[in-house]
């Protein structure tokens, strides 16, 4: 078991997507992690090719160790096996100052240079559609080495120009970015349902990468509302390895990131059961996983 | 700006509603503490019950169904200033966005940072100073819409920074597991902002899941995030941040923050589940009795299976 490097087929677009998205980071990277699948996204570049890669939560824990699924970007789970658990402003510090080489997030919008909207859609303060608020995403974006960002594809998703401007992606291209005092290096890839798109070097605008397998570039392009640059070496999305499906489905046995499984714990009824059955069998599983790769 | 009062080194144990009684007055600016985890969420259907209002609120992420949300659905809360509201894995917050998107139960004014310029803002009033710079925000929409930002030209390096002004909240509810009866509360786990915010409030109130002699803060020092003179009550609060998990303690009650977010689906459901939960009970001990104290040993035993404080697992 997991030590296929094979190409799977039977996999779903979600694993698809934290597979692709696990490819972007390095070993020995620090990252700074949003939860749900961008956080198994993380795990499973540590359990394959990023060993010594060390994954940091907003809430102020670095390079836990868990056992059992994130449910939450400051849940108790992240202090499991922790190297170190800090006062937020600290990690927070800590990234400004240029220790972390890579964060991921998500955005329910995103625009040609890269600029993400978690605040509000359609007028502010009020909005015809209200959403969380920053957080720490504009911390990230603002500072961490290389920003990745993990979102639906859709038209209305992608769009010239975000309504809010939460998180700075290349603001409006070219060197405004610096001019602006951002001390990171931007966005470097967006990884949707669809295929991975990446930024021109010099205009700071996004192009498509690459498709998942079975899409077409235009294709894509329908599901983008501004025109779209595709790039020409653009190619099929590698598919996700045996070793990288398998990890997923040990990191999240019951699809709560990856599945329905959400669906099954909002039960009224057997909900909590479940939900028991979810941590207490985490256990075993998990360690088997840390010592077979440790 | 300095303290107003001094708080000596004496037994400041009291209950819950005696606490919010003494600390806080109607139109009072509040913070709740906690991040994810050791959610003071006892404090915040205290304050509900006793019907505290105009209040302004300050948090960094706020985890809704148990924590400022529940104020401002029920039209307590004229201000709040805030880097993240939201569900999370519970999903969407209905009553966040009917308070933004309709003005229901009523406008309330908002400000917006981002968590590390929140952090600064309690960094600052730790300090007693009126602001912070940060290298954040700058680009953004959200000094567009928050005047209180202010960006200028660092004036060592010539390169744009932003200001964010101090918050000095009156009162602050801080949860955490271990607190000896003067008030010297130590933090297991993750700290958020909590200890720049027991620093920048005027009041502090400690609900902590266990009170320990003071001999046994003084076994490991380096955990006491928050000094006595901080503190002016403590509260035994047992399971005090049911909903979310207090790290080492019990875990996240993820089924239950799905059943709250499908009561609030409706301004009236909400009403009601907050007839049933906060206002038909006289405590705490009254909420976890209706939890049922079978479930949340389970989640007591669920986390101490991960992680016990002191002992290897």
């Amino acid at each position: 078991m997991m030590t296929s490097n094979e190409y799977v087929s039977d996999y779903t677009l979600m694993e698809l997507m934290a597979a692709t998205m696990a490819r972007e980071f390095r070993d020995t990277e620090t990252a700074f992690v949003g939860i749900g699948p961008p956080l198994i996204a993380a795990m499973v570049a540590k359990f394959t090719h990023g060993p010594n890669m060390t994954i940091a939560v907003e809430g102020g824990a670095i390079g836990s160790a868990p056992r059992r699924l994130l449910t939450c970007i400051a849940d108790s789970t992240i202090d499991e096996k922790a190297y170190s658990c800090l006062p937020m402003w600290r990690l927070f510090g800590d990234q400004q100052r240029g220790f972390f080489n890579v964060g991921l997030i998500g955005a329910a919008q995103i625009d040609k240079f890269g600029n993400l909207n978690t605040t509000a859609i359609g007028g502010y303060p009020r909005a015809k559609v209200r959403v969380a608020g920053s957080g720490g995403g504009n911390d990230i974006g603002s500072s961490v080495g290389r920003l990745l960002v993990m979102m639906r594809q859709e038209r209305r998703r992608f769009i010239e120009r975000v309504d809010y401007l939460t998180t700075p992606g290349f603001l409006s291209g070219g060197d405004s970015r610096q001019k602006a005092g951002l001390l990171g290096g931007g966005p470097a890839a967006v990884i949707t349902d669809m295929g991975v798109f990446r930024f021109e070097p010099d205009s700071k605008e996004m192009y498509l990468a690459s498709c998942h397998p079975g899409l077409e570039p235009e294709q894509v392009k329908a599901n983008v509302s501004w025109d779209l640059k595709i790039h020409p070496d653009c190619t099929v999305t590698e598919r996700p390895t045996r070793e990288q499906v398998e990890i997923m489905r040990i990191l999240d046995p019951y699809g709560l990131y990856l599945g329905n499984g959400r669906a099954q714990m909002a039960d009224p009824e057997k909900g909590f059961d479940f939900y028991m059955k979810v941590l207490e069998n985490s256990y075993d599983m998990m360690e088997q996983l840390y010592k077979q790769k440790s | 700006m300095q303290k107003k009062h001094h708080t000596a080194p004496v037994n400041k144990v009291m209950s819950l509603k005696q606490a919010v009684a003494q600390f806080v007055q109607d139109g009072a600016y509040l913070s709740f503490g906690g991040i994810g985890d050791r959610t003071p969420t006892a404090a915040i259907h205290e304050v509900a019950r006793q019907g505290k209002k105009n209040l302004s609120l300050v948090s960094d992420t706020s985890v809704s169904f148990v924590h400022d949300s529940i104020l401002i659905g029920l039209g307590l809360v004229d201000k709040f200033e805030i880097a993240y509201n939201w569900g999370g894995i519970w999903g969407s917050d209905a009553v966040y966005r009917r308070a933004l998107e309709q003005e229901i139960p009523q406008r309330i004014e908002i400000e917006e940072y981002s968590n590390l310029s929140t952090g600064m803002r309690f960094l600052a009033a730790s300090m007693g100073l009126s602001f912070m710079p940060v290298k954040s925000l700058l680009g953004s929409d959200i000094p567009l819409h928050n005047t209180r930002i202010k960006i200028i030209d660092d004036p060592y390096t010539g390169e744009p920074v932003a200001l964010v002004p101090a918050a000095y909240p009156d009162v602050a509810f801080i949860h955490v597991q271990r607190c000896d009866p003067i008030g010297n509360a130590q933090i297991l786990g993750h700290i958020g902002d909590d200890d720049s915010l027991a620093r920048a409030a005027e009041y502090v109130v400690i609900t902590t899941e266990e009170i320990v002699p003071t001999d046994e803060i003084r076994r490991h020092p380096n955990l006491t995030c928050i000094p006595y003179y901080c503190v002016d009550a403590v509260v035994h609060v047992p399971f005090g941040s049911h909903g979310r998990g207090c790290s080492y303690c019990y875990a996240m009650d993820v089924p239950y923050g799905n059943q709250v977010n499908k009561a609030w689906a409706t301004q009236e459901s909400f009403k009601r589940w907050a007839e049933e939960w906060i206002y038909g009970v006289d405590d705490w001990e009254g909420y976890c009795q209706k939890i049922g104290w079978d479930r949340l040993i389970r989640l007591a035993r669920a986390e101490q299976r991960y992680q016990k404080y002191g002992e290897v697992r």
